[in-house]
């Protein structure tokens, strides 16, 4: 080839490469360009971000055993947890995005369902017949169609090892006043009572938030606060943080420097007595340890308030402009199935429970205890940025690691929170 | 004109109107409305801007970057030129030194981080320094107290830069003429006086280049405090390029992440033109 021709080649490449990027359009309009990994031909992309090594390889098990059944072939792209957070807008208005979605379902899954991003999979549902009332409803976008199959759920629980609980003499707490009694006598032996880790995990904290808003104001009251409809200055959430206070000597005062994965290994090490945490801490533990583990349920503080309990339910939904809606729906129904999920629980940690309700779970005492813990629920709660949104969740991290910090300055914390709230309901 | 050389002239034009000009001239655009990355962006005017008045973190975060530009900037001139005038002189084995100090700039600011991370955490390298020295009541959450957490970053921060500021400095130095310094020295100047009527004016044009780099670098420091602290805790340590971060892709305020990188960019416009202004004043 000569030179002149290469020169020419090259200068038609880069006029190409101009011109294609001046088709996408504008990132001012609703549909914001680039190529999401978006899928080609008559294969699916599954974007997923179940990016730990366990839940990795189980959704690769997972996918490699639908591709085995024949029909469309699906592509997993694998993403960082916190990079599908802040990509997934992107991914749902792009020209092509990819097909199916790992995520979570109520509020957060509707609120994309509002914007017309979804697809509606009402029709998958008509083959789900067996699953709960509160997984239907959790489901359902604020149109009344259907948007998310739901696959698996795990719990939140007060976790301890049962060897240090003998080792102390302490049973666990039903009541707030037993529960305080036992940190009492935790931190009798020098050992902070209650773990936390808010290093890089700040988030952790608002499961404390979550808890005690529902056991003393009532999940209905929790709801409504978190879509926009309370105000946190209200005296009734300031009571939360009044509880709260009574059990602020006995955090680990470490526990603010570091993540969450920390606080298990201080936990299983016997340097905290017990961490409020969401099962998927068994990812970072190691297996011998975990048959020591066992949790007790968030205190009841008001006995006359119904008990709710957190039980974040995750599963899959759909790009409205997904090119092959039959496919993708047929990918969903099989996802929905008792076989599939247990595929997926059977090869992840384990503490999962799948959703379908003729599904196995793992065999064990504690998911036992976990699942009738979840079943015996009057209410079922997602989490804090769940049943609000990804963009609420930075405003409480700032607003609870400060209550953390200086109990003190709760009301001037609580005027701010509702600043920054409001701006986000605004947005 | 050749149309090759047309071509040249045009080709990289184009491109970069198309990726830096155009995305700039929508981010002034965005500015003014509020967006959230999902529904079509609403004009509000100059509401951002307002907000940003009665806004308490964008206050802190303004705040902080003037601590940053002054204690980042001005240690690092500071300690890079003091470096590069104690390792200037060719001595046996003053190339370990001058690599120990630049070693740091060769690695990742985001591996960086992760490794003072380590030191500073609870029992940590930094604690039992302290303790060993019996300044033990000194320990502290140093990340994780709203008192330290921006002054625990920028140590590791500096600890870099000094490197690569010294590193210019040394280049200046070694284009001074040897002879003024003899000529001095036979005039009885004393080695302050060297320093001060012979080596600095001789360094004029290294400043303008080292004043620009620390300008630069530090309006766009970012990665070393978003892997330290990510701004936090409860934005005691947030910069005005970590706010325009987290208020973009966590919050998902588009409108108001847009409003401040305006600001972040007439601030450093209004630096580097202050800064040239004098330059040419003092020229002319």
């Amino acid at each position: 080839m000569t030179l002149a021709a290469d020169r020419r080649t090259f200068l038609k490449g880069l006029g190409l490469l101009g011109a294609a990027t001046l088709v996408p359009g504008c990132a001012t309009s609703a549909q914001s360009p680039g190529n999401s990994g978006g899928s080609t031909g008559g294969e699916l992309a599954l974007q997923s971000n179940l990016s730990s090594e366990q839940a990795k390889a189980a959704m690769e098990k997972l996918v490699a055993a639908y591709n085995k059944t024949g029909g469309s072939q699906v592509k997993l792209n694998t993403v960082a947890a916190e990079i599908f957070r802040t990509q997934l807008p992107t991914y749902l208005t792009s020209t092509n995005p990819p097909d199916v979605y790992t995520w979570y379902a109520g509020s957060v899954a509707n609120s994309y369902a509002k914007k017309d991003l979804l697809l509606d999979v009402t029709s998958v549902w008509d083959s789900m017949g067996n699953y709960s009332k509160a997984m239907q409803t959790l489901s359902t976008s604020s149109a009344g169609q259907k948007i998310f199959v739901p696959t698996s759920y795990y719990w939140w629980g007060m976790f301890y090892r049962k060897s240090n609980f003998a080792k102390w003499g302490v049973t666990p707490p039903k009541t707030w006043d037993e529960f305080v009694a036992v940190c009492k006598t935790i931190q009798s032996k020098g050992i902070p009572p209650i773990g936390i880790g808010l290093g890089d995990t700040p988030w952790v904290a608002s499961a404390w938030f979550d808890y005690l808003n529902i056991r003393i104001n009532g999940a209905p009251f929790h709801r409504k606060l978190l879509a926009g409809e309370g105000d946190f200055t209200d005296p009734k959430v300031k009571a939360v943080f009044t509880k709260w206070r009574e059990v602020l000597p006995y955090f680990d005062p470490k526990g603010k420097s570091f993540p969450f994965q920390e606080a298990t290994s201080a936990l299983l090490g016997g340097k905290t007595g017990m961490f409020l945490i969401g099962t998927f801490f068994a990812d970072s533990a190691p297996k011998d340890a975990l048959d020591d583990i066992d949790f007790f349920q968030f205190p009841i503080i008001d006995p006359a308030v119904p008990v709710a309990e957190e039980a974040p339910t995750d599963g899959y939904f759909a790009s409205k402009k997904a090119k092959d809606p039959d496919a993708v729906k047929k990918f969903l129904t099989w996802l929905a199935t008792a076989e599939a999920q247990n595929i997926y629980v059977q090869s992840s940690s384990g503490t999962a429970i799948p959703a379908n309700p003729d599904g196995k779970s793992a065999d064990t005492a504690l998911v036992k205890k976990g699942k009738a813990m979840i079943e015996n629920a009057a209410e079922i709660t997602q989490f804090f940025n769940r049943d609000s949104s990804d963009a609420l969740q930075p405003t409480a991290d700032a607003a609870l690691t400060k209550f953390l910090d200086k109990p003190d300055q709760i009301d001037q914390i609580l005027k701010d929170w509702q600043a920054a709230a409001q701006k986000v309901f605004k947005a | 004109m050749s149309p090759l050389i047309l071509a040249f002239v045009l080709v990289p034009f184009v491109i970069e109107a198309i990726w830096v000009f155009w995305p700039a001239l929508q981010g002034f655009w965005l500015a003014l409305t509020s967006w959230d990355g999902l529904s079509a962006p609403r004009f509000v005017g100059f509401g951002n801007f307002s907000d940003m008045v009665s806004d308490p973190i964008f206050r802190t975060a303004l705040k902080n970057t003037a601590i940053w530009l002054v204690l980042f900037g001005g240690l690092s001139v500071v300690g890079g030129f003091g470096m590069a005038l104690l390792l200037q002189k060719e001595r046996r084995g003053v190339g370990i030194y001058r690599a120990a100090l630049f070693t740091p700039v060769v690695f990742s600011l985001v591996v960086t981080a992760l490794i003072w991370r380590v030191f500073y955490q609870p029992d940590g390298l930094v604690d039992t320094v302290f303790r060993s020295v019996g300044l033990g009541n000194f320990v502290r959450p140093w990340l994780a107290d709203p008192d330290t957490a921006l002054y625990a970053v920028i140590v590791p921060a500096l600890w870099r830069q000094i490197g690569y500021v010294m590193v210019l400095y040394l280049a200046g130095l070694k284009a001074v003429d040897p002879a003024l310094y003899e000529a001095a020295k036979v005039d009885g100047a004393s080695a302050w006086q060297r320093t001060r009527y012979v080596t600095l004016p001789q360094l004029k044009g290294v400043n303008s280049v080292v004043l620009s780099v620390i300008v630069i670098d530090s309006l766009r420091s970012f990665d070393i405090v978003w892997s330290m602290t990510k701004g936090g805790p409860y934005h005691s340590s947030e910069l005005l390029s970590t706010y325009m971060y987290s208020t973009a892709f966590q919050s998902t305020q588009l409108g108001y992440a847009s409003a401040l990188a305006v600001i972040i960019f007439l601030l450093a416009l209004a630096v580097i033109l202050g800064y040239l202004i004098r330059a040419f004043r003092e020229e002319a």
